[in-house]
């Protein structure tokens, strides 16, 4: 398993960014499996009788592809704390790219505190957030 | 600007929810509904190597956890429209097969805010997530909004 460790994390790291075509099948499959199998999420004649242009994505998937982005840059870290904005529904077909760096680090604590976001390919933020991580230390 | 409501509410809960025993498909089925590819969340063997000695669930794993009652009963109203504004995770201990969770909900907090177009009324749904051990496991903050 990939591992970073605390010490050659730096301040102002990059995550490795995610870009990826958000399809209608991707958030289909997310609400049924996360049992969110409502109109809103699934079925555009639905969601517009609720009043929404079109099915979009439940906040919590943006909420889990941020985790995701910080994972798949170190899978050896573990989040303990994840909070997010939803700025503006996310409505599918589209494309996303997820972004982050590393904002602070802790040399007590072993932690690190990372900024990160969802935006389209307009660069409009369409959620926010942060989150903390622990990281392994060389020391240990 | 203060609100309007009956501050005894904060901190009440409305509703206690007992989970299944959570499985490992449930996890490896989260896990590659968001795409994951870290081998602690979709490699059972590779996990059984990692630093928790098996499979652990996503951290956000704890959000697809339906509690009965999603919001109050009496749920405070402060304007015609409502949307999900977001949420704060804090995840203490992963979740991992076998798992029999627990959750709590509480209101957790009320506020306004005052911007560009008019107030907006905050309300924090908190979900408190504990294992059979007893051990906190995950708070969930959900702050629903309406104007």
């Amino acid at each position: 398993m990939r591992t970073i460790y605390f010490e050659d994390v730096e301040e102002g790291d990059e995550l490795p960014p995610i870009d990826m075509l958000l399809t209608k099948d991707f958030v289909r499959r997310y609400a049924r499996t996360a049992g969110m199998d409502f109109p809103r999420f699934t079925d555009d004649e639905g969601a517009r009788k609720e009043g929404l242009p079109g099915m979009i994505a439940p906040g919590v998937l943006s909420m889990g592809l941020l985790a995701r982005l910080i994972s798949e840059w170190n899978p050896a870290a573990q989040i303990t704390r994840i909070g997010t904005t939803f700025r503006s529904p996310v409505l599918p077909d589209c494309n996303i790219h997820l972004l982050g760096f590393v904002t602070q680090k802790d040399d007590e604590q072993h932690t690190a505190e990372c900024d990160i976001w969802m935006e389209n390919d307009d660069g409009e933020r369409w959620v926010i957030g942060t989150a903390a991580v622990a990281l392994p230390t060389k020391a240990a | 600007m203060a609100p309007d409501f009956d501050r005894s509410i904060l901190g009440q809960i409305f509703d206690e929810t007992d989970f299944p025993p959570i499985t490992k498909n449930d996890i490896l089925k989260f896990a590659e509904a968001l795409g994951e590819t870290n081998p602690l969340y979709t490699d059972v063997e590779a996990a059984a190597q990692g630093p928790y000695g098996g499979l652990i669930a996503p951290p956000t794993f704890v959000t697809r956890l339906r509690p009965q009652k999603m919001t109050p009963e009496h749920m405070p109203r402060f304007g015609k429209m409502g949307f999900d504004g977001g949420r704060d995770l804090e995840n203490f201990i992963p979740v991992r097969p076998g798992d029999v969770l627990k959750m709590v909900s509480t209101i957790h907090d009320i506020y306004e805010k005052t911007g560009r177009s008019g107030s907006m009324y905050f309300i924090v749904l908190r979900n408190e997530i504990t294992n059979q051990n007893g051990e906190k496991v995950a708070v969930i903050d959900h702050r629903i909004v309406q104007r």
